[in-house]
């Protein structure tokens, strides 16, 4: 009777064994998978937007609110255009990007540089691309800003962008870390300044020079 | 202990797949077939499968040119051949202007024939292209700079690789992770692998789309903005290519010694060709004169 016990209890123990190796070898595998996936993933991290100050915030903030302000201008102008359709002609296209530009050189007569770049988000900016522009591994930025052919671009605020003149790549890793911005309204680099531009009209809406380092 | 095996084991799974591609695009081009038709002596390296989904690509074609019209009599004569549906284009659409009448005399006239067999373009944008071209009708960007389709098995995503900002990179995580298609495939400007000296790759736009690209496995990558045609050594199990010289070419411009290279060709314009056929994707490049300057096929990852 004390044998069959002790049998049971050996049969046990060794199952439970043989389980545990089982699972010894089920984990282990699997973590060398996951090692494996993770070894490729290493360089698979997506690009965090940098941690800013609340003073940062706060100029931030108060861009973007300038940027609200541009849009509702923009969009009140674009209301009073016929609407493009999503298969229009050439000369539909041609006739609503030129109708838009007037309306909206019109609306905002009197703008001056820096009425939207103010000093305190342009100086953010300039942090921000300093920071960026730093380091050996950041050549490939200034290869990618400086690569467009770009010049004859006037720095002239409500100034149509030459349609004849090559758009600057902007980098990606770039735009994650810029405050970002409703997708009608566009940075754009010209040399060593920024603009900003909109998309469907192609006029500048303001520039800050020199903001490169 | 682990990681060195991790380590060997990553680095062992890219020198086959390596390998695999090479075998591969030997195997097809060794089989090479000439058309049946005695009227259309054109040299096929695709299998013309019933049901497959065809296709062209072309890249950096707006310029007007004759040898851009050439390239465009050349899909011509192999569309009599290889009946493809659809052509992507991979950007620079326009250059040096965008008026009403450059969109004909740089895209609707070179291409009337294609057209007027109701052959539709999916164009992407390129660092010469307004955005306002969205809106084109021969362009089928439905109004927006980045775009998915689906035709067949396959799943084609357009970006706009000159504003890869955060809404885009989002757009493409949402709709990867929703992706069941077999196939799942990429094209855009920029080309984060290039050997080109002109341009090269975009290593910027590599460390933001590369992670993405891995994760929801694409399967092929197609860009221009270099003109040139480079077939890339699988990047991590994804296949890239450089087809920028629709319209324009840089002659010689493919660096010699480029590690990356597995093909190139920057003698003289080209276009391509594609046919998904089941679990083969296969590929056929041709020269402005019709000569075939490379071709291949890739095995879905699925199926192995």
């Amino acid at each position: 009777m004390r044998n069959k016990k002790r049998e049971r209890t050996r049969r046990l123990l060794s199952a439970a064994s043989l389980s545990l190796a089982m699972l010894c070898v089920l984990f282990g595998s699997s973590w060398d998978r996951n090692l494996a996936s993770g070894s490729v993933q290493q360089t698979a991290q997506p690009i965090q937007p940098p941690s800013v100050s609340s003073a940062d915030k706060r100029t931030i903030v108060a861009f973007e609110n300038r940027v609200k302000a541009y849009m509702k201008l923009r969009n009140a102008s674009k209301a009073k255009l016929p609407k493009l359709s999503k298969d229009s002609t050439p000369e539909q296209i041609e006739s609503y990007r030129k109708s838009f530009e007037e309306k909206l050189r019109a609306a905002r007569a009197g703008v001056h540089s820096g009425d939207v770049f103010r000093a305190g988000v342009a100086a953010y900016i300039r942090k921000t691309l300093r920071t960026e522009f730093q380091g050996k591994d950041r050549a490939e930025l200034r290869d990618i800003v400086f690569e467009a052919e770009t010049q004859g671009v006037p720095l002239r605020v409500n100034y149509p962008y030459p349609e004849k003149n090559e758009l600057s790549e902007m980098p990606a890793t770039l735009l994650i870390k810029l405050p970002q911005l409703p997708k009608e309204v566009r940075y754009r680099f010209v040399g060593r300044n920024m603009l900003l531009v909109d998309r469907d009209n192609n006029l500048i809406i303001d520039y800050m020079v020199d903001a490169l380092p | 202990m682990n990681r060195i095996l991790a380590l060997v084991l990553v680095v062992a799974s890219f020198i086959f797949a390596s390998l695999g591609n090479s075998t591969y695009a030997q195997t097809v081009a060794k089989g090479s077939k000439v058309a049946a038709s005695t009227s259309s002596p054109l040299k096929l390296a695709l299998p013309l499968a019933d049901g497959s989904v065809r296709f062209a690509v072309i890249g950096d074609t707006g310029s007007g040119s004759d040898k851009q019209r050439q390239v465009a009599d050349t899909m011509v004569r192999y569309r009599s051949a290889f009946p493809f549906d659809f052509v992507l284009m991979m950007g620079d659409n326009l250059y040096g202007g965008e008026s009403a009448k450059d969109f004909q005399t740089k895209f609707s006239n070179v291409y009337k024939q294609l057209l007027d067999n109701n052959v539709k373009f999916y164009a992407t944008l390129g660092n010469h292209d307004l955005p306002i071209q969205v809106n084109y009708q021969y362009f089928n960007m439905n109004g927006k700079e980045y775009y998915r389709f689906n035709k067949g098995n396959i799943a084609f995503y357009s970006l706009n690789s000159n504003y890869m900002d955060k809404k885009q990179v989002q757009w493409l995580q949402n709709e990867l992770a929703k992706d069941t298609s077999d196939w799942k495939i990429a094209f855009f400007h920029h080309p984060p692998y290039s050997s080109a000296a002109a341009h090269g790759s975009d290593k910027q736009l590599r460390e933001v789309l590369e992670p993405i690209f891995i994760k929801y496995r694409m399967n092929v990558v197609l860009t221009g903005h270099d003109h040139v045609y480079e077939r890339i050594k699988p990047q991590k199990g994804i296949y890239y290519f450089v087809s920028g010289a629709g319209g324009k070419l840089r002659s010689g411009d493919v660096k010699e010694s480029s590690p990356l290279t597995e093909k190139s060709f920057d003698r003289d314009m080209h276009f391509m060709l594609w046919e998904a056929a089941g679990k083969n994707l296969y590929f056929q490049v041709i020269s402005r004169t019709g000569e075939t300057v490379d071709s291949g096929v890739i095995v879905n990852p699925k199926s192995k």
